[in-house]
This record gives structure tokens, sequence and C-alpha cells, in this order.
């Protein structure tokens, strides 16, 4: 079934880099414009359920990686197939200096606040979505706040050392 | 008539957790519903990649306050997966009862929860001192009430104490003697019925494509259980059901979380069993020196919710390098959420957000 699914993989998109860790993963490591065709062909193939779109942060080699894993549904109700073992993760890399990438909502409807994540906490774009507004965070940050660069404990510093403490107020007086 | 916009929650009634809707209303009739998340925000993916490997476990199970054990199991499965780490078998017959006495709590919980929304007083109060009595069961086993922290990389922390076995039996016993009584004040009850049948339906098209598992897909028929799609621990080595329903509204959830409840009874009483002999911990490296070789993993399991998956990166240090929860209640909670609001009444908000089981604090992290 996976070996079926890497070969089909291979022959509609050349120079596509697939690595298979284990049993039931496939690691598929795809240039940014072909994310789009990529999972419209894995959904077609069966694998329709997103489960995850996730960003990481690779500051040293000055790019994010855009994640999404999918996996499928049962096909038929009486037993459970290789199929819908295997999860599938498909990564891309953007340049970290220009963070714009395109939404999948019109493949995956339920991308969409996984990508109003993405754009909130790593401050990447996405063309097409409908609301990229604040999803968790109240506070406006000068670099988004998941990003490696983004100095948890220097943060708390700034913005609390800046409050005086009660017990300093009471001995000035 | 005029469009109001009315907000709902975090202070109301009918809401469960630290969380929000804004609705659009004309009338009684809801034109549109928007989730505002947010309240528990509390950047633990972030937090993670500050700690070391092991002093993680006492922050993965505050993501998910209902049933923190399966979000311990999901957190110690990616660890395991990226050092290759073996757990002993009796380790794994432990993890499921403990998980599945985990799943019967939350489960408890969530009835508390929906009857006490239904006005259903009395069963609300009897399904709080039943977890009681599960959290006393965790108490003796793991020195904890809510957060157990009990499973680690290898195996679980320690072995059943004596005379455990029996206790998990008689205390199951005296929860499942009381089953016809929940059924004959609530599950047969009319009111139940006429309050939740047809509210807040999703056909399982619609459920597919908003990414929804658990209750709310195995409500309208479809047997999706990661413990039986891709088993982990011990699920493999029992035979059991998995409890599916067909309408897909709310009514058919509930049944489908009191059926899970009695299968997981059953299921555990199975388990202890056949539990095998043996060792409960395999040896990890020094926690405070434990390096973990670079690599990426996604591991899911089952929690009480639905699919709940964890992806995690490793850049060969001491500490994550990146964490992400997929968390049951995102997609049920945001995308499945706004569109079962649409055209529902004032009166089922509650009603429909309870039945699709939503925890605010998986949502948020």
């Amino acid at each position: 079934m996976k070996n079926s699914l890497k070969k089909q993989l291979e022959s509609a998109f050349k120079n596509t880099q697939i690595h298979v860790p284990e049993n039931d993963r496939l690691i598929i490591n795809v240039e940014k414009d072909r994310v789009i065709s990529i999972l419209k062909f894995l959904k077609e193939k069966g694998y329709e359920h997103l489960a995850l779109v996730s960003c990481v942060d690779w500051i040293e080699e000055k790019e994010f990686e855009v994640v999404y894993i999918l996996s499928a549904y049962l096909q038929n109700e009486s037993e459970y197939t290789e199929r819908e073992k295997i999860n599938i993760i498909v990564k891309t890399r953007i340049p970290r200096d220009d963070p714009r990438f395109v939404t999948v909502i019109p493949i995956f409807q339920n991308s969409e606040p996984y990508e109003r994540e993405i754009h909130e906490l790593f401050g990447i774009h996405f063309e097409g979505h409908p609301r990229q507004t604040p999803l968790f965070l109240e506070r406006d940050y000068k670099i988004p706040p998941f990003r490696k660069d983004f100095d948890t404990r220097q943060y708390v510093k700034e913005v609390f050392d800046t409050i005086p403490i009660i017990e300093d107020r009471a001995s000035e007086k | 008539m005029r469009e109001l916009e009315l907000y709902f929650g975090p202070q109301h009634l009918g809401m469960v957790g630290n969380f929000s809707i804004t609705l659009k209303v004309e009338g009684d009739r809801i034109l549109e519903a928007t989730a505002n998340p947010g309240y528990l925000h509390r950047g633990f993916e972030k937090l993670m990649e500050l700690r070391k490997w092991i002093q993680n476990f006492p922050m993965v199970c505050r993501i998910n306050v209902v049933e923190p054990d399966s979000m311990e199991m999901v957190y110690a499965m990616a660890v395991e997966k990226l050092a290759d780490i073996e757990v002993p078998e009796r380790a794994d017959y432990i993890r499921s009862i403990y998980l599945e006495l985990a799943r019967v709590g939350s489960h408890l919980f969530g009835l508390w929860a929906y009857a006490n929304m239904l006005g259903f007083d009395t069963v609300a109060q009897w399904a709080m001192y039943h977890r009681d009595l599960l959290l006393d069961l965790f108490e003796e086993l793991t020195g904890g009430r809510v957060y157990h922290i009990y499973i680690w990389p290898g195996g679980v922390r320690r072995d059943f104490p004596q005379g455990f076995k029996d206790k998990i039996v008689t205390t199951l016993h005296s929860i499942g003697g009381c089953v016809p009584d929940y059924d004959a004040t609530f599950f047969h009850n009319r009111i139940f019925s006429q309050r939740s049948k047809g509210i807040g339906t999703v056909t399982r098209e619609e459920a597919q494509e908003m990414g929804a598992t658990g209750q709310v897909l195995r409500a309208t028929g479809m047997k999706y259980d990661i413990r039986k799609v891709e088993p982990y621990a011990a699920y493999e080595r029992v035979p059991w059901e998995v409890p599916t329903r067909e309408d897909g509204d709310a009514y058919s959830r509930i049944w489908v979380v009191r059926d899970e409840m009695i299968e997981s009874v059953h299921m555990i009483f199975k388990l202890l069993d056949d539990m095998p002999q043996g060792e409960v911990y395999n040896k990890v490296p020094n926690p405070f020196k434990w390096t973990i070789p670079k690599g990426e993993a996604y591991v899911r399991c089952e929690s009480s919710r639905g699919e709940l998956g964890l992806y995690m990166v490793s850049n060969g240090d001491d500490k994550p390098y990146r964490v992400h929860f997929r968390t049951p209640s995102y997609p049920h909670g945001l995308t499945v959420l706004e569109k079962a609001l649409k055209n529902a009444s004032i009166a089922d908000v509650g009603n429909i957000m309870i039945s699709l089981y939503v925890v605010a604090p998986e949502i948020d992290r």
C-alpha cells in the first residue's frame, strides 16, 4: 500500500523527495509551488483527513517549514486496512524574510483555524485566507511570539519590570 | 426583524469552560456564529521548547484539564518514538487500564456538564460523585487526584499497589450498578430525547470535510477510532467493540458517550484478567543529561474526545525543538461548532456546544 503510493507519487511528481522513516509514516518534501497539487492528488487518493497544519521556525537556515499531516478515514466499516494507518507528512519551506504562502482552504475546509493560528503566532501571511484576525492573543507583538527569536523571558522582564512592586511603593512613604 | 449581536460566554450558565461565542441573531434564530477562543492561552508549546524532555510532563497534562492522562500518553509516545525506547508488556496493560479509567472519568464529567445544562441536576450530581470515586483510585495509584503524571517514557512510574486490582473491580461494579438508574432518569427520559433529537445535526460528509473525529464522527455511524485504526498500548490484545449511532445529532452523540463508558468498563475487566507479570519501567538515561537524536514524529491516540495527535521535532538537543498538539476540540470547537450553530435557536447553543464535547483549554493550549 505504502510502496505503491510512493511509486504513484514519484511518477506524478518528478524530483520530489519522499522519505519513509518507518512502517506507516511517509514524509514528503516539496517545493512550495507544488504543495497545492500534491495535496489535491493525495485527497483524490483517499487521504482526506487533514489532521494538522503546523509550522517550524528553522532560524539558522532562515526558513519556515509549513507542515501538513494527512491520513485517511475508513473506507469500509467491517475491517481496518493498511491505508488508514498511514500518516503522510507534507513539508515545504518558505523564506523567513518573505513569509507568504497560499491557503489550502479550497481543498481542506478545516485548515482555516490552523492557518489563522500560524498567521498569528509565526507571522506567515496566507494569501486567500478569509479572516486572518487574532485567534488567541490579545496584545500586539513586534515579533510574533512563536518565532525562535522571540525571547519569552526578556519579554516578561520588559513588560512587567516597568510596573512598580507594591512593597517598593510602601517604603517610599 | 432587526439583527442583533449577542455575546454568549465566557460567563454564562450554558457555557462550560472559558470560551465565548459571538452570535449574530435575528429574533431567536442564529444567522452566524463566531467562536472566540483564547481565554486560556498559556503558550504551552512555546514554553516546552525551553524545558528538558522530562520537565514537560507536568505541563502537558494541564492542556486538557478534564482528561490529562491521554496528553501524558501522547507525549510519552512521541518521546519513545524519537528516542527509540521499548515499553515492557505489563506497562502497556497498565497504561491501557489507566487510560480507560480516565476515559470513564472524563465521560462522567461530560455527562455532568450535559445533564446540568439540561436541568437534570440529580443526574449531574450522580455523575460527579461517580467521577470522584475514580479520582480516589487515581489518588491511591499516583498520589494526585486530577493531574497524575503517571506515564513516563519507557513505561509507568510505579506498579499497582497491593490489592489495587480488587479496588478497581469494586469501584467499577458500584458505578456500573447505577447504569439502570441513569437510563431510567436520563437516557430514556422523554425530556432528554425531545431536547436533543435533531439538534446540532452534522452529517457524515460534513463531519469528514471538517476534520471531525471522536463522538462527532461516531455519532454518524463511522467506526473511526484510533485505538482500532492504529492500536497502541494493549488495545490490540483484548476484543472490544466501537459503539456508534446513525443520526449525527446531540442525542446520538450523548448515547455514543454512554455506550463508550460501558465498553471501557468491560475492556478494563478483560485487561485486568489478561495482565502479565513483570517490569513496568525500562530505564531511560539520566533525564537532566538526556539528548534525543534529530528527527520528527507524528503520533496519535484516541482521547475521550477524538483523535489526539502530537507533532514533535527534535534537533538533537536536550529540549524539544517544536511541539504541536493536534487536539480533538480544535476542529470541533472552531470549525464544526460555527457550522452547527447556523440556523439553531439561542436556547440550543449550550446544548450543541456541550454535545460536541468541546473543552476550551484544549483549543487554546
